[in-house]
């Protein structure tokens, strides 16, 4: 009979399936953005730059206090071959970007005069061979991705061939030294000068326009401290702070066993910051603030946004289903009317229609499934420029929204079908 | 009776006595607009709201003296605070650098109105309290540098450059350490009043300015400062501005395609349901034909009905549709959202349209068919 009802009624089938397939394809759509959304916006706010600084234990802030010439050479300096160490720690795989820095004061000449000026010696686009066996490009490129460059391009260490070192000049020693990019201009310390191709010319809003950006080696080697570094700017995708990475933040020690594992495993900037501390000798990792804070406001907020998004479009298409469902069901009350008039019993009848509504159901939550998928990777591609991530507990989810709707729906209809009498259908009333 | 009458008498009694089918329509019709005046609502208002999220992120744009010897004092910068809308604007805090000494060491020291502070930079964490006057906040690594810790008292002594007069001396009190992750750790920051007591009257170095307003405004507002002269040249932050708007075109898109899809899709849904209601009652159309009803007359009827339905749904759609926008607005971003008045009649129209198109189809089929057959029940 069944059979007979699918063959015989296909339109009406299509129909009920067809609703079912829109409806659950909008519910999967939605719920894959939502799961995802968060780390794609997470991926976005990289735009504003590292979100944890590394220095060394005893940071000697003499230089940006005393403004002694030179910098201090006293002052405590972390080790360039230790920073593959920071893709080695739990959340590794967190830590989008990272770039040493070394600083210097330099006098830079020109033709056209000279200056002094804050030689600043980091990695553009590095190839980086992990202990691990990976390797990875990582640099300043990435991690200022707000610096405009008026002239010339991004200095790449990898595709360089020039004889000169390169660099690239801040907006505001290139205006007033008139450098242009192509230019070869000769920077100095007290132990030595080096000739350098200007690559490019940046403007950033900032006090990196009065800055020369070269390469790590260069000014390590301009300013005699080989294989040392004085801070490291780390990009990671963080979880928003709760109590517990507060109260971690202050004082791991503080925490019960459990509650440190919870805190040890969980992306809290707190917690990639003390991962960090472990495999960098003598350095302090401290979130930016800036930064930290505010990434943690925004994912709050669009996540809470697509949730109720989400909620929003689950009513609408379960409504949309349930409404269809009892309209076709309640359209077959003359075969019903026959089928109890040649006694069969209200069970019975119950069962027949809801089995076909059933297997039309699903046939159609599983078109809408995949549909669904499709409306969320074209959302994922034309936002984001990413494809959206397969979440398997979207399945069960989908899965009882439909049982429980397409019930919810066939219920009204069946109860008013049985409160038919066989006679008045069949009489055409 | 005249013919108005009827026709309006037919669509309503048509509409009650089939209640339980009418309800059913009625309400996927209003579900439906609620989701379009709710989401297009949201779309609108993301911008504003998210923008406000993002000024978490501080300053977007800073003033500084254009070095052409006029005063760059409060007055200035209230001056070129007034070329900016007040709506967007949200704060500016001057801030005034000079070196002062404590134990005898060199500290940078920031004479600035410690309440905008707070408000353009929003992401200071404060172990203590914000200072009042004669209150001083320590950045942490001065802090840890002159081992001060909050409550404890310290002297500071301020000279000329020229070393000509005495220095003068004041007592201050440690109300909080900042901790920020950035270089203002290095820094000791006192009102404004504190630092003149000691230092005298001087020009600011900087104000920070935090302003919602996407990039265009921000550029046109200071072009506008620059130009009119008054000593003070406006930049924005460029790492914030250029980041900001990235994030945000993105999340508006975000919004407006899933606005996109859930409409397309609870569009069809409605056309599905009113489709079935019509289909059902070929049954009412044969009757009627074979009466000698005109193919006008019958399409007119379901027309009306359909409209009026897409009418009723379509207002308590947009109404529903605004409440759940203001619920989302209240509980997410913790502020009322903005009425968009245009959105109720473009909400009808749409509803009135999409349930006008889905009756038309089952309509047409329905008179194209020989009436006989329908009652026939073929």
């Amino acid at each position: 009979m069944i059979k007979g009802a699918f063959t015989r009624q296909w339109k009406k089938m299509i129909m009920i399936a067809l609703t079912v397939a829109l409806g659950t394809s909008l519910a999967t759509a939605m719920l894959n953005v939502m799961m995802d959304v968060s780390d794609k916006v997470n991926q976005e706010l990289k735009t504003y730059g590292a979100n944890i600084t590394v220095v060394p234990k005893s940071a000697s802030v003499m230089d940006s206090l005393y403004e002694i010439e030179n910098g201090a050479d006293d002052g405590a300096y972390l080790k360039e071959s230790e920073l593959g160490n920071i893709k080695t720690i739990f959340w590794a795989f967190n830590i989008v970007d990272f770039a040493p820095f070394i600083d210097t004061k330099a006098t830079v000449s020109a033709d056209s005069g000279e200056k002094e000026i804050t030689l600043v010696g980091t990695w553009f686009d590095h190839h980086l061979e992990l202990p691990t066996g990976e390797t990875l490009n990582t640099g300043v490129r990435s991690l200022r991705t707000w610096w405009d460059i008026s002239e010339g391009d991004w200095l790449s260490e990898q595709t360089y061939t020039g004889t000169e070192k390169p660099c690239m000049v801040g907006e505001g020693i290139a205006k007033t030294l008139s450098v242009k990019s192509g230019d070869i201009i000769t920077v100095s310390t007290t132990h030595g000068s080096e000739r350098l191709y200007v690559a490019g010319i940046f403007s950033s809003g900032d006090t990196a326009d009065d800055e020369i950006y070269a390469s790590l080696d260069t000014v390590q080697a301009l300013s005699d401290k080989d294989g040392l570094l004085s801070s490291i700017e780390v990009s990671a995708l963080t979880t928003p702070d709760n109590e517990l990475a507060i109260k971690a933040a202050k004082d791991p020690g503080s925490l019960t066993i459990a509650q440190y594992e919870t805190w040890y495993c969980t992306a809290y900037v707190s917690s990639i910051c003390y991962q960090i501390q472990e495999v960098i000798t003598d350095s302090v990792a401290s979130p930016v603030r800036q930064v930290a804070d505010s990434e943690g406001a925004i994912l709050e907020k669009t996540h809470l946004l697509m949730v109720l998004i989400t909620i929003l479009s689950l009513v609408g298409s379960a409504l949309g289903i349930t409404n269809l469902v009892t309209a076709s069901v309640m359209e077959r009350s003359s075969e019903i009317g026959l089928l109890k008039a040649i006694g069969a019993k209200n069970g019975a009848v119950s069962a027949l229609v809801l089995t076909e509504v059933m297997i039309t159901g699903i046939v159609g939550a599983v078109i809408g499934y995949f549909a669904g998928f499709g409306f969320a990777q074209i959302i994922g591609q034309t936002v984001f420029g990413s494809s959206i991530e397969m979440k398997l507990f979207v399945i069960p989810i989908v899965a009882v929204l439909v049982i429980a709707v397409v019930l919810a729906g066939s219920l009204p209809a069946i109860r008013m079908l049985l409160r038919l009498r066989p006679a008045e259908v069949l009489h055409g009333r | 009776m005249t013919k108005q009458k009827m026709f309006l008498r037919m669509i309503t009694a048509s509409l009650i006595r089939r209640r339980s089918r009418m309800i059913v329509a009625l309400l996927a019709i209003s579900v439906g607009a609620a989701i379009l005046s709710g989401l297009v609502t949201i779309y609108y208002d993301v911008p504003r709201q998210m923008g406000a999220q993002f000024r978490n992120y501080g300053a977007n744009m800073i003033l500084v003296s254009s070095g052409d010897g006029k005063d760059f004092d409060v007055t200035a910068m209230n001056e070129a605070v007034s070329h900016i809308s007040p709506e967007s604007f949200l704060g500016a805090t001057p801030y005034r650098y000079e070196t002062v000494r404590i134990h005898d060491q060199p500290v940078v020291t920031a004479g600035t109105d410690i309440k905008s502070a707070g408000i353009t930079s929003p992401y200071w964490h404060i172990e203590g309290a914000w200072p009042a006057e004669g209150e001083a906040l320590v950045g942490k690594t001065e802090a840890e540098h002159l081992g001060l810790k909050t409550g404890s008292s310290f002297t500071m002594s301020y000279a000329d450059e020229s070393n000509e007069k005495e220095p003068v001396e004041r007592d201050m009190v440690v109300s909080g350490i900042l901790e920020t992750g950035g270089s203002e750790e290095d820094y000791i920051y006192i009102e404004m009043s504190d630092l003149e007591s000691i230092a005298g009257s001087g020009d600011l170095d900087v104000a920070e300015l935090s302003i919602s307003a996407s990039q265009e405004e921000l550029t046109a507002a200071a072009d506008s400062i620059t130009s009119a002269d008054n000593g003070v040249s406006a930049r924005l932050v460029k790492r914030v501005t250029q980041s900001e708007s990235t994030v945000l075109t993105k999340l508006q898109a975000l919004v407006f395609i899933v606005t996109a899809v859930v409409l397309v899709l609870t569009m069809i849904c409605v056309a599905t349901t009113m489709t079935a209601v019509v289909t059902e009652r070929r049954k009412e159309i044969g009757l009627r034909k074979s009466l000698g009803a005109s193919d006008r007359s019958i399409i007119v009827e379901f027309m009306g009905e359909g409209l009026l339905l897409g009418c009723i749904g379509g207002l308590a759609g947009a109404l529903l549709g605004f409440v759940f926008a203001e619920f989302v607005s209240v509980n997410v971003f913790s502020s009322s959202i903005r009425f968009q008045p245009l959105l109720l009649p473009v909400t009808m129209i749409v509803s009135v349209a999409v349930t006008g198109l889905a009756c038309l189809m089952p309509v047409r089929s329905a008179i194209d068919i020989d009436p006989a057959l329908v009652l026939k029940g073929e």
